[in-house]
C-alpha cells in the first residue's frame, strides 16, 4: 500500500472504532459488508468521514467498484491525488 | 370462528383521538438551509448531507418554536425548560380536543397515561395539564418515558389493560413529542443529521373507555402483544450527555422489521383465529420510508394500505410516539370503517421492541 493508502487505512480504523462501535480488527482484505458488517448507515458514516479527512467526494457509482477495505483505501488515495489537496500527514485532533 | 380472548365484550373501546401540531412550520428546504452552515463546520460534502435530509421523504416539520429561537438554546436546561412549557401547552390542546370529540369532560377521566421521550419533567406533564383542565383529585397518573416511538401503541395497549380491570373507567393516552427541542446542534454525526431530517413535533391524545362505560362506543381494543428483541439496545435510543439527549440510531431498524414483523403479526393474529387477509385497517407507525417499506414488504401489503402513514410522514415527519396515534385518529375519522372490520395498530421503538394492537369496529 502507498503512504496515502496507509493513511486512509488508519482513518478507516479510527472511524470504525470511534464512530461505528466496531470492536474487531480492520484489515485491508476485509470485506466492508461481510467482515465489518457495515449497513447503509455505517457505509455513509465511513464515506463521510473519509470525505472530510481527505477533502474528496465519493459517489454512489464509486460504491460499485469497492468491496474491501483495500479497494476503498485505493479509491480514496486516487481521489485525493486527483483533487490536488495534500492528504493530511497527522490525524486531526477531534474533541 | 374468530376467538377474541380476553373477550370482546370486556374489550375497552377507543372513543376519539385528538391531534395537534405546533403553529411554527418549516419546509425541509428551509431546514436544510438553516443547517447548512452548521454542517459546514465539520463536513466537506454538504450535498451528501442534503441528500440524506431529502431521502427521508419529509416535506416539512412543525416546530415547537420559531426556527430562529433554537440557536440561542445552548444548554440542556434551556431546551428542557422550553420543552416543559411547550409540551404542557400542546398537551392541554389535545386533551381538550380529544374530550370534546368524545363528548366527555375532564371530570370523567380516571387515569392518564402520558408518553414522551423528548423531555423530562417532575412533576410530569399530565400533572401540569391537570392544573389547567381540572381532572378530578383522584385521577391516576402513569407517565411513560423511554419507550420512544413505540409508546403510542404501547401506551394505548397498557391503558386497555387497565380498563379491563376497571371496565367503567375512562383513560387518556397522551403522547407529546417535541423532537426539535432534543436536537444537539453540536453533534454533527450522521445519525444526528438523519434524525434532524426525520423527526417533527406534535401531540395526540386517545380517549379510551372500559366496556361497561356508558355512552357512545368506538372500535374495541380486542388484544395487544408486546415483542422484545434481545440484545438490540444500541439499535435506537438516547445517550444522555451533558447537553441532553444524543441520538442512537442504527440502520438495522428496517432489517429488524423485515426479519421479525411478519412472524410477530401472523402469530398474534393466529391467536385470534385471524390472518393478514382478515385485516382491513393497518395503522402503522411512520418510522421512516425504509421502515414503512419494510412493513409493506414483510406483510405483503398493497401499495395503498399504508397510505395514511406515508402521507403523515410526508406532511409532518416522524412524531415519535404521537405518530401512530395521528394515523389512528385519521383512520377512526376517515377510513369508512364498518362494524366487524378488523384493524392492526403496530409500532416499534427502543429496546428494540414492537407493540401490536388488535382493533375491531
Amino acid at each position: 500500500m502507498t503512504e496515502t493508502e496507509l493513511q486512509v487505512l488508519a482513518e478507516i480504523r479510527r472511524i470504525a472504532a470511534d464512530e461505528l462501535e466496531w470492536k474487531g480488527a480492520v484489515e485491508p482484505t476485509h470485506d466492508l459488508l461481510k467482515d465489518l458488517q457495515l449497513d447503509s448507515l455505517g457505509l455513509t458514516v465511513l464515506a463521510v468521514g473519509l470525505e472530510n479527512r481527505f477533502r474528496i467526494r465519493l459517489s454512489e457509482e464509486d460504491a460499485q467498484e469497492v468491496r474491501t477495505v483495500e479497494d476503498l483505501a485505493r479509491l480514496v488515495a486516487q481521489r485525493a491525488a486527483a483533487s490536488g489537496a495534500p492528504a493530511p500527514r497527522t490525524p486531526e485532533v477531534r474533541p | 370462528m374468530h376467538s377474541s380472548a380476553p373477550g370482546q365484550d370486556t374489550s375497552p373501546f377507543i372513543r376519539a383521538v385528538g391531534r395537534a401540531l405546533p403553529p411554527h412550520y418549516a419546509t425541509q428546504e428551509q431546514l436544510i438551509a438553516a443547517f447548512r452552515e452548521l454542517w459546514a463546520r465539520k463536513h466537506f460534502n454538504l450535498e451528501r448531507l442534503e441528500d440524506l435530509h431529502r431521502a427521508v421523504q419529509v416535506g416539512g416539520r412543525h416546530l415547537a418554536l420559531p426556527i430562529e429561537a433554537y440557536p440561542p438554546l445552548t444548554t440542556f436546561q434551556q431546551r428542557n425548560d422550553a420543552w416543559i412549557r411547550e409540551a404542557t401547552a400542546l398537551s392541554e390542546v389535545v386533551v381538550r380536543q380529544a374530550l370534546d370529540k368524545a363528548e366527555l369532560a375532564p371530570s370523567d377521566v380516571d387515569h392518564v397515561f402520558f408518553a414522551t421521550v423528548t423531555g423530562i419533567a417532575t412533576p410530569s406533564i399530565e400533572a401540569r395539564v391537570a392544573n389547567r383542565v381540572r381532572f378530578r383529585e383522584d385521577f391516576k397518573r402513569t407517565p411513560l418515558f423511554g419507550l420512544g416511538c413505540v409508546a403510542g401503541a404501547a401506551g394505548l395497549a397498557r391503558a386497555a389493560d387497565y380498563l379491563r380491570a376497571f371496565p367503567t373507567h375512562t383513560a387518556l393516552v397522551i403522547a407529546t413529542e417535541l423532537c426539535s427541542l432534543t436536537l444537539q446542534r453540536e453533534d454533527l454525526s450522521i445519525p444526528n443529521i438523519i434524525a434532524s431530517g426525520l423527526f417533527g413535533d406534535g401531540a395526540a391524545c386517545a380517549v379510551l373507555r372500559g366496556a361497561a362505560a356508558p355512552g357512545a362506543k368506538g372500535p374495541r381494543v380486542v388484544a395487544s402483544r408486546s415483542v422484545f428483541y434481545p440484545e438490540t439496545e444500541r439499535v435506537m435510543g438516547w445517550d444522555v450527555v451533558d447537553s441532553g439527549f444524543k441520538v442512537v440510531l442504527s440502520a438495522k431498524v428496517p432489517n429488524l422489521v423485515k426479519d421479525h414483523i411478519r412472524g410477530n403479526v401472523d402469530g398474534f393474529l393466529a391467536e385470534h383465529g385471524l390472518g393478514r387477509k382478515d385485516v382491513r385497517h393497518w395503522v402503522a407507525h411512520t418510522g421512516g420510508p425504509k421502515v414503512l417499506k419494510a412493513f409493506e414488504e414483510a406483510l405483503e401489503l398493497e401499495a395503498s394500505t399504508l397510505e395514511r402513514s406515508w402521507a403523515s410522514l410526508r406532511e409532518v415527519g416522524n412524531l415519535s410516539s404521537a405518530s401512530v396515534l395521528f394515523v389512528l385518529g385519521e383512520t377512526l375519522e376517515d377510513a369508512g370503517a364498518r362494524p366487524g372490520d378488523w384493524g392492526v395498530m403496530m409500532a416499534m421503538g427502543p429496546g428494540f421492541c414492537a407493540e401490536m394492537v388488535l382493533l375491531r369496529w
